[in-house]
C-alpha cells in the first residue's frame, strides 16, 4: 500500500507518546522505560512513531517534501516495531506499516541512501545485502555433510526440509559457523535437511524495509519459483530477519508460497520436546536473551485486509480489522530451549519480548548510521550487563553481529563498553550436544 | 489624609474611633515589633463597606492594617508600620452564610468569626474544623487561615492551605474579587441554589489568589469571609500518648502514623510546651517540666458511621504492632494527665488568659517549617542558643506539628517569660534575633516570617522579592494595605 | 515568518546545533494535531523552531534570547495536549523531552523532585520500589509526572492521592521575563519539601486549578507529594502487550464496579464511600468506560460496552480497596459491603474476579487506561472539562449537559457510548469534579456540531451558575466568563502582563495581555 494508503491510520495518532516507551503497565522503573531507539538517540518527536506519523501527513498533504533531511529522519530508525506495539497496547491503527510505506515513497523520489543503492543493485541477481563480505559464500558448508536441495529426489532431501542460512551465514566467519552448527544440529536429531548451496538467494527483505519494493518483490517471486522447483515443503531459517520476510512480508507483498516457515530455534525446541535432541553437557552461564525483532513482536503471521469502517465515530471495520500487535510472536521456543541446556541461567531483561529493545542492526542502520547502528547495541548490552548475565544469547546472525560489533565499529569480540559475551543460541545449543546426541 | 468624618460616612459613626485608649490597644502586642499608634480604629460592619472603605484609603494615600482577631495578638502583624494608619477591625463580621454537612463545609465565614463559634456552629450539623493547637478564645477562624497556622489533624491537611476554601477579599483597588469556586458565574444566593458551596479554594482558572492572601499579612488584600473544609464528628474515639527521651523514635512513629492515616490529631512536644499547656499554676508547670517525659507523641485514632469498633480495634492493633517495632508504647495518660481530657484541650480555644500567657505572662514563639531530618540539629541550635542567651532551658518549649501529611514539620520554639521582667524582655527580643541565622543555616524555612525578622528572612530570596512585588503591584498599586510588612 | 541567521545562531550557541531544528519534517511532527478536542484543522501553526534545552539555565538563556528577539515560546514536556500547539507564527517550541531526571524522592517526607520529562509510569514504579506512590494523572502514565505540567492534574487515585494544584511543594519556575524563581524552601533553602513562602505563596500565581498552558513561563523542576503504597515494590505480570495481568495481586486490594438505578444513589453511595475513607481510587465511571478499560481493541469494547451495559443498572463508580494491613482490609471490605446494602448498589459481576480485576486494579494504579477510554475509538476525544467544588454543583451541571450529548448521539454527529457523565471524588470525597466525554472523527460537520457543543455547554454553566469549567483555552472563552465570575480575566490578564512584560510566552489557550 502506498503511504496515503494509510492515511486514515496516520490520522489516528493522538500524540500520546505511547510510542516513545515500553508498555505503560511494563515500566518497573525509571531506567529502561524507553522503547524506541530512534527518538531516544536523537530526541526530536520528528524521530518517534507519533512523530512519524505528524510528518509522514505533512508528506501527503505535501507539506514536507522528501529532502536529504526527510530521508535522513526516515531511515535513521530500525524499524524495530517496538513503537507499533506500545502504540497498540492501546490504540486501534497501524504504525509500523506506514513507515516502510515511506521509505518506500522516500526511494521513488530519489532520496534513497546510496549505499543501498549499490547493495540493492546486485540483488537481481541474489548477491547478498551484505557490505564487504568476509568470506565465499559456499564456506560455510563446505566442510559439512550437508545434502544440496538442487540434487533432486527423496535420497537427497526426503523431509523436504530446506535450511535457509541467509545472507549473513553467506559472507561473515561468525553466522557461517552458527549456519554450520544449526545443520549439524539437525543431522544429529537424525534429520536430512538440504541447503541450496549453489542458488540460495537473499530473501529480499532487507530491500523492502530500505524502501526497494520492487525489487523486493521480484526477488521473493523468484525465490518461491526456486522453492517450488525444489519441491520444498518447509524451510528453516537461521536468520530472524530471512524467517519474518518468508513468513510475514512474502503473503503481505502477495507472494504465496504455500511453505511452513520455521526459525531453527522452533525447530529445535521441537526436536529438544520430542526426545530427539538431549542437551546434556552443562554449559555454565548466567545467560539473557535477547529477542531479535523479527523474531519477536514482527513475526505474526500477515493478516491480509481490505473493508470500510462501519461506523462513523469508531475504528471497527466490516469485515473486522485484525491488527498485528506484537502478542504473538516467537518468544518462547527460544528461552525453551536455553532452559534445556544443562547449567545455563537465564535471567530476563527489563525490556523483553515484545517490548524488547533492538539490537540496532534493524533497518539498515548498521550500514546507513553505523554510529546509530552501535548507540542502540551500547544501550541494549548495558541493559544485559544489568541482569548480571554473563552472556547475552539471540537467535539471529543480524543481532549477534550488532552486539559484537556495534555498527561494525569495533572490530571484534564484545564491544569496548561491554564486558559480556555474545552468542547464537545454536552455538551454545551447539556446545551442549558436544560429545553425544 | 483621610478625616474622621470621611470614615463615618462610610461605615457609620460607631464604628469610627479615634479614643486614645482603643488606639493604644493596636499600637502594640505582645511581639517586640515597634510601638505605633493607628490613626483611627474602623469596626467594619458588613462586607459591603469595605471596597469603599480601600476606595477612599487609595484617595487620601491612607495605610490600612486589617485585623480580624481580637487581642492579644502576638507577631506584629496588626500593629502599623507606617503613620496615620487605620487599623481595618473586621472581629464584628460574625455571619456563617451556610453549613452543609454533606458536602463538609461552612461556607463563607466572616473574618470575625472565632474557632469557638465556628465549632460550635458546625458541630450542630456532625462537623468539626482541623483548627490550630488549643487557639486563643479570640482567635478569628479566617485569620488563623490567612497566617497559614498549622494545624493538629495532619491525616486532613493535604495541602498548607487547608482547611481554606474560597474566599472575598478587597484589593488595595477597591476591587472585590471572590477566590476559587466563588468567583461565579452568579451571586452566592445564585451559585448555591445551583448546588456550589463555595468550597474549592483553588482557581477561578490559572490562579489561586487565596494562596498570595495566605501569609500575606494583610498587604495583598482585606479579606472579608472564608469558606472553612470541615472534617466529620468521629463516633469513637481512641487518643493516647507516646512518651520517649529519644526524640528520633518518636519521629519515626509520627512519620509511619501520619503515612498510613493512623490518626487524627497527632503532634509531638517536649515536656515544657505540654507543662505549659495543661498545667493551671505555676506549681504544676514546674513539677510537668521536670518530671514529664522529655518528648510525647500524641495521636488520636478516630472511626465515623460505618463499624466504628472494627476500624479502632484495627487500627489500634496496627499502631501497637508500628510502636512496638520501634520499642515504643502508646499510654492512656502521661504524668496524671488523662489522653481524653488533653485531646478535649488541644482541640478547644484557650481560655482566657490564653495558655501561653498564663505563667508567666509573656511567649515569644520562633516558629519555621523542617524536614524530620534536620529537626534535631535544629533544636540543638535553639538550645545551644537559649543557652548563650542566659535563658532557662526549662522555659523554652518544643512543639512539632507534622503538617501537609508529613511533608514537612512546623517546629515551634515558646520562650515562656516574664513580660514584666524589662530585663527578660530584652533577653527574650535579642535571642528571638540572634537565633535566625543559625536556624537558616541549620534547615529551617521560615515560610511565615513576622516582625523584626521577616526581611532577614525575606533578604534570603531576592528573586521571590521580585516576584511578590510584582503582584503586591497589582492589587495594592499605591501600597496602602499594612505598609512595611514583609517585603512590602 | 523563520528564524534569521542571528537568531538560528544564538539559539544554537544555548543548546548546541544538534538539539535545534527548523527543518519541516522536524516542525510538522509536532504541527499535526493533537487528538484532544481536534477539530476539523489538521495542522496546527508550526513552531518556527525545535529547540530542547538540558537545564534551567539553558531554558533560561532561551527565554532571554525570546525576549531579546521578540520571539514567542511555548514550552512543552510529553506534548500531547492540543494546548501545546502554538496559535500562529513567530513561535519556537521549548521541548522539554532532555530535562528527564528524577532528582530526589524524599521517603521520610513523602515527596519527590523530577524535571519535566519524567513520566508518571517511571515515578510511580520508582515509589513504589519505596512503599510509596503519586496520583498519576488522568490521562495516564506517559504524561509528566510533574505537578504542573498537565492541565488538571485530577486521576484515578485522587482520592486517596490528591492533585496536582494541591500535590505541589517547592518548585523551580524560569518566568517569561527569564528570571529564574524558586519558590518556598527551594528559594530560601535549596529544600523542596515546602512551595509556600517566605510570606505569601507564588504557587497562586503560577498556577490554578489549572495551569497557564505555557502562557506564564517554563516550570523546570517541582516536588511532588507522594502517599503511602500498600502494595508490594513490584508485581509480575503474565501475558504479552495488549493482555497483561498480574500473576499475583498484591494481597489487600480489590476493585469493585457499583451502579445505582438513579443519579441519587450513586450520590448517596459516593458521598458514603468518601466519608468512610476507604477507597483508594474511585472513578465515576461509566459502561463504556469500563469496557474501554477491559478491552483491548475496539471491536472487544463495542462487545464489552453492550455486556457490561445490561449489567450496569444506572450511573455508576468504579472503585479500589487497598488496605494497608489484612485488618485495614477487612475493615473496609465491610464498610463497603454495607455501603453496598444501604444504598442498593448493583455490583458488575464481569470486573468482581479473575483476571479482569486483577489486571483492571493494576492498570488502575499504574497506567491508568486513558488512552483506551478516550482515543482509541477514533483519535479524538473532547467535551466539557468541568469544574471541581461541591458534588452537588457538579452532579447539577453534568445532568443539565448531558441532554445536549444526548443531542449529538441522535444526530450521529459523536461516537454513540450511551452512557453516564463522568464524576469522580477527590480527596476522600471532599471536592468533586465531573467531565461529560465525547469522540468523534473531526470532519467539519462535527468539529462545528462539537464546538456547539461545548459552547452549549459553557452557556449552560453561565447561565445555571454551575462554575467555571477546567477547560478554558484562550481570551475568546476567558472572556465569556470573565464578566460573570468576578472579572477574573482582568487579575488573569495583569498577572500575565506583570510576569510577561514582552508577551513572549505564547498565550493563545491561557489569556493575552490585551484587555
Amino acid at each position: 500500500m502506498a503511504l496515503a494508503d494509510y492515511r486514515s491510520d496516520m490520522e489516528s495518532c493522538c500524540r500520546c507518546s505511547a510510542c516513545k516507551f515500553i508498555p505503560l503497565e511494563k515500566v518497573t522503573g525509571y531506567a529502561r522505560a524507553n522503547v524506541c531507539p530512534s527518538i531516544s538517540r536523537f530526541e526530536f518527536h520528528s524521530y518517534s512513531g507519533g512523530g512519524r506519523m505528524g510528518f509522514g501527513l505533512g508528506l501527503i498533504h505535501g507539506r514536507v517534501e522528501y529532502t536529504p533531511k526527510t530521508a535522513e529522519v526516515i531511515y535513521n530508525c530500525h524499524l524495530c516495531g517496538a513503537c507499533d506495539v506500545s502504540c497498540k497496547y492501546a490504540m486501534e491503527f497501524d504504525v509500523l506499516e506506514p513507515l516502510y510505506a515511506m521509505r518506500e515513497e522516500c526511494a521513488k523520489h530519489g532520496q534513497s541512501v546510496p549505499v543501498w543503492d549499490g547493495l540493492v543493485a546486485g540483488l537481481a541477481k541474489g548477491a547478498p545485502l551484505v557490505l564487504e563480505p568476509e568470506t565465499a559464500e559456499d564456506d560455510w558448508f563446505a566442510d559439512l555433510p550437508v545434502a544440496d536441495a538442487a540434487e533432486r529426489g527423496a535420497a537427497a532431501c526426503p523431509s523436504a526440509v530446506l535450511y535457509h542460512a541467509g545472507c549473513l551465514a553467506r559472507c561473515t566467519r561468525a553466522a557461517g559457523r552458527t549456519a554450520a552448527a544449526a545443520v549439524t544440529l539437525l543431522a544429529r536429531a537424525g534429520l536430512k535437511v538440504a541447503v541450496d548451496k549453489q542458488a540460495e538467494s537473499c530473501c529480499g527483505g532487507r530491500a523492502y524495509e530500505m524502501g526497494y519494493r520492487a525489487q523486493a518483490l521480484a526477488r521473493a517471486r523468484e525465490n518461491v519459483a526456486r522453492f517450488a522447483e525444489l519441491g520444498i515443503m518447509e524451510l528453516v531459517t537461521g536468520c530472524a530477519h530471512c524467517y519474518q520476510y518468508f513468513k510475514v512480508l512474502y503473503p503481505k507483498l502477495g507472494v504465496e508460497h504455500g511453505l511452513k516457515v520455521f526459525h531453527i530455534t522452533e525447530y529445535l525446541w521441537t526436536l529438544v520436546e520430542q526426545g530427539r535432541l538431549s542437551p546434556t553437557r552443562p554449559v555454565k552461564l548466567r545467560v539473557t536473551y535477547h529477542d531479535p525483532c523479527h523474531l519477536g513482536r514482527l513475526s505474526e503471521p500477515w493478516i491480509p485486509w481490505q473493508g470500510v469502517q462501519r461506523m462513523r465515530h469508531m475504528r471497527v471495520y466490516d469485515p473486522p480489522r485484525v491488527l498485528r500487535r506484537g502478542t504473538y510472536g516467537v518468544y518462547e521456543p527460544p528461552r525453551r530451549l536455553l532452559e534445556s541446556i544443562p547449567g545455563v541461567r537465564l535471567v530476563e531483561m527489563a525490556r523483553s519480548k515484545e517490548y524488547a529493545w533492538c539490537c540496532g542492526a534493524g533497518g539498515g542502520v548498521r550500514e546507513t548510521n553505523p554510529e546509530f547502528a552501535a548507540f542502540t547495541a551500547a544501550e541494549r548490552l548495558a541493559e544485559a550487563q544489568d541482569t548480571g548475565a554473563e552472556a547475552v544469547v539471540t537467535a539471529c546472525p543480524h543481532c549477534v553481529r550488532n552486539l559484537m560489533e556495534p555498527g561494525g565499529l569495533v572490530s571484534a569480540g564484545a564491544s569496548a563498553e561491554s564486558r559480556i559475551r555474545v552468542y547464537d543460541l545454536v552455538e551454545l545449543l551447539g556446545e551442549s550436544m558436544s560429545g553425544g546426541a | 489624609m483621610v478625616t474622621a468624618e470621611q470614615l463615618r460616612q462610610v461605615v457609620g459613626e460607631e464604628n469610627v474611633s479615634d479614643d486614645p485608649a482603643v488606639l493604644a490597644a493596636y499600637a502594640s502586642d505582645q511581639s517586640f515589633v515597634s510601638r505605633l499608634s493607628p490613626h483611627y480604629v474602623v469596626r467594619i460592619p458588613s462586607c459591603d463597606a469595605v471596597p469603599e472603605l480601600v476606595r477612599l484609603a487609595r484617595e487620601t494615600r491612607t495605610s490600612l492594617v486589617p485585623v480580624s482577631s481580637g487581642a492579644p495578638h502576638f507577631h506584629g502583624d496588626t500593629v502599623p508600620s507606617a503613620g496615620d494608619a487605620i487599623i481595618v477591625d473586621l472581629s464584628g463580621l460574625k455571619t456563617i452564610d451556610l453549613v452543609d454537612p454533606k458536602e463538609r463545609v461552612a461556607s463563607a465565614v466572616g473574618a470575625g468569626v472565632t474557632f469557638g463559634e465556628l465549632m460550635t456552629a458546625v458541630a450542630e450539623h456532625g462537623l468539626r474544623l482541623n483548627l490550630p493547637l488549643r487557639p486563643r478564645a479570640t482567635k478569628s477562624v479566617v485569620g488563623s487561615l490567612l497566617s497559614r497556622e498549622p494545624v493538629i489533624m495532619p491525616h486532613y491537611h493535604w495541602d498548607i492551605c487547608d482547611p481554606a476554601g474560597s474566599m472575598e477579599v478587597v484589593f488595595g483597588t477597591g476591587d472585590l474579587f471572590r477566590t476559587g469556586a466563588a468567583a461565579g458565574p452568579g451571586t452566592l444566593a445564585e451559585q448555591r441554589a445551583a448546588g456550589g458551596r463555595q468550597k474549592e479554594a483553588a482557581g477561578p482558572s490559572a490562579m489561586s489568589l487565596h494562596r498570595l492572601l495566605q501569609g500575606g499579612q494583610g498587604t495583598m488584600g482585606i479579606v472579608t469571609w472564608a469558606s472553612v473544609r470541615c472534617e466529620l464528628i468521629p463516633t469513637l474515639e481512641q487518643p493516647c500518648f507516646v512518651a520517649s527521651d529519644d526524640l528520633a523514635k518518636l519521629l519515626q512513629a509520627a512519620h509511619w502514623l501520619v503515612r498510613l492515616r493512623l490518626g487524627n490529631e497527632l503532634f509531638l512536644m517536649d515536656r515544657v510546651y505540654f507543662a505549659a499547656l495543661v498545667a493551671e499554676e505555676g506549681e504544676t508547670f514546674l513539677q510537668l517540666a521536670k518530671e514529664a517525659p522529655s518528648w510525647l507523641l500524641f495521636f488520636n485514632l478516630g472511626a465515623y458511621r460505618y463499624l466504628p469498633e472494627l476500624r479502632i480495634e484495627g487500627q489500634s492493633a496496627d499502631a501497637r504492632e508500628l510502636l512496638q517495632g520501634l520499642g515504643l508504647e502508646a499510654k492512656p495518660s502521661l504524668a496524671g494527665v488523662s489522653a481524653w481530657e488533653f485531646l478535649e484541650q488541644v482541640r478547644s480555644p484557650s481560655p482566657e488568659p490564653y495558655w501561653k500567657l498564663r505563667l508567666c505572662g509573656g511567649c515569644q514563639d520562633v516558629f519555621f517549617l523542617t524536614t524530620y531530618k534536620k529537626l534535631q540539629g535544629l533544636i540543638d541550635v535553639m538550645r545551644a542558643a537559649v543557652e548563650a542567651a542566659g535563658f532557662s532551658l526549662s522555659r523554652l518549649g518544643i512543639y512539632l506539628q507534622p503538617i501537609v501529611q508529613g511533608t514537612s514539620c512546623h517546629v515551634e520554639f515558646s520562650l515562656f517569660y516574664d513580660r514584666a521582667d524589662a530585663r527578660e524582655s530584652a533577653t527574650v527580643r535579642e535571642l528571638a534575633i540572634r537565633v535566625i541565622g543559625p536556624l537558616l543555616a541549620g534547615g529551617a524555612f521560615f515560610s511565615r516570617p513576622f516582625g523584626e525578622a521577616a526581611r532577614l528572612i525575606m533578604n534570603r530570596d531576592a528573586a521571590t522579592v521580585e516576584a511578590l512585588k510584582k503582584f503586591k503591584a497589582i492589587v495594592d498599586p499605591d501600597g496602602i494595605l499594612n505598609p512595611g510588612k514583609l517585603c512590602f | 515568518m523563520t528564524l534569521t541567521k542571528e537568531q538560528y545562531r544564538a539559539l544554537a550557541a544555548v543548546v548546541g546545533g544538534e538539539h535545534l531544528s527548523d527543518d519541516p519534517v522536524d516542525l510538522d511532527a509536532w504541527a499535526w494535531r493533537s487528538g484532544q478536542a481536534a477539530m476539523a484543522q489538521d495542522f496546527k501553526p508550526r513552531f518556527e523552531a525545535i529547540v530542547m534545552p538540558a537545564c534551567t539555565e539553558e531554558v533560561q538563556a532561551l527565554v532571554r534570547l525570546c525576549n531579546k528577539f521578540g520571539l514567542k515560546f511555548k514550552a512543552s514536556s510529553t506534548g500531547w495536549g492540543s494546548y501545546c500547539d502554538p496559535g500562529g507564527p513567530g513561535c519556537i517550541m521549548l521541548d522539554l523531552r532532555r530535562m528527564d531526571r528524577i532528582l530526589e524522592i524524599n521517603e521520610e517526607n513523602m515527596y519527590a523532585v523530577v524535571e519535566p520529562y519524567v513520566i508518571h509510569a517511571q515515578l510511580q514504579a520508582e515509589l513504589m520500589k519505596r512503599g510509596l506512590c503519586c496520583n498519576v494523572n488522568g490521562a495516564g502514565g506517559n504524561t509528566s509526572a510533574l505537578p504542573l505540567a498537565a492541565h488538571e492534574g485530577i486521576g484515578h487515585m485522587s482520592a486517596s492521592c490528591g492533585i496536582g494544584e494541591r500535590n505541589l511543594l517547592a518548585c523551580e519556575w524560569v518566568t517569561p521575563a527569564g528570571e529564574v524563581v524558586r519558590l518556598g524552601s527551594l528559594g530560601s533553602l535549596g529544600e523542596w519539601f515546602c512551595g509556600d513562602g517566605p510570606g505569601p505563596s507564588l504557587r497562586g500565581v503560577m498556577r490554578g486549578n489549572v495551569v497557564p498552558l505555557g502562557g506564564l513561563g517554563v516550570y523546570t523542576k517541582a516536588a511532588v507529594k507522594v502517599y503511602h503504597w500498600p502494595g508490594p515494590p513490584s508485581v509480575e505480570l503474565k501475558g504479552c502487550s495488549p493482555h497483561y495481568a498480574p500473576v499475583k495481586l498484591p494481597p489487600h486490594f480489590l476493585l469493585r464496579y457499583l451502579s445505582w438505578p438513579a443519579e441519587e444513589g450513586r450520590e448517596a453511595g459516593i458521598r458514603r464511600l468518601g466519608e468512610s475513607e476507604i477507597c483508594f481510587g474511585v472513578m465515576g465511571f461509566n459502561a463504556n468506560m469500563m469496557a474501554a478499560n477491559v478491552a483491548t481493541n475496539n471491536e472487544e469494547e463495542l462487545r464489552l460496552t453492550e455486556e457490561y451495559s445490561k449489567q450496569i443498572v444506572g450511573p455508576g463508580v468504579c472503585l479500589v480497596i487497598a488496605g494497608n494491613s489484612a485488618r485495614d482490609f477487612e475493615y473496609k471490605r465491610r464498610v463497603l459491603e454495607l455501603i453496598v446494602q444501604e444504598t442498593g448498589a448493583t455490583s458488575l459481576k464481569a470486573v468482581e474476579e479473575g483476571e479482569v480485576h486483577d489486571a483492571f486494579v493494576w492498570r488502575f494504579i499504574r497506567v491508568t487506561a486513558s488512552i483506551r477510554e478516550t482515543m482509541r475509538a477514533t483519535g479524538v476525544f473532547g467535551g466539557e472539562v468541568f469544574g471541581t467544588d461541591s458534588y452537588l454543583v457538579q452532579s447539577n451541571f453534568i445532568q443539565h449537559s448531558r441532554k445536549d450529548k444526548a443531542e449529538l448521539v441522535a444526530r450521529g454527529l459523536v461516537y454513540p457510548d450511551n452512557t453516564d457523565p463522568f464524576i469522580t471524588s477527590l480527596e476522600q470525597g471532599q471536592l468533586t469534579h465531573s467531565e461529560v466525554l465525547l469522540r468523534w472523527t473531526p470532519d467539519p460537520e462535527v468539529a462545528q456540531a462539537a464546538a456547539e457543543y461545548v459552547a452549549k455547554a459553557n452557556r449552560n454553566a453561565v447561565e445555571g451558575h454551575y462554575g467555571l469549567p477546567h477547560h478554558l483555552w484562550g481570551d475568546p472563552q476567558h472572556d465569556f466568563f470573565g464578566p460573570h465570575t468576578c472579572n477574573y480575566t482582568h487579575w488573569l490578564r495583569k498577572i500575565k502582563k506583570a510576569y510577561d512584560p514582552n508577551g513572549v510566552a505564547e498565550s493563545t489557550h491561557h489569556i493575552t495581555a490585551a484587555e
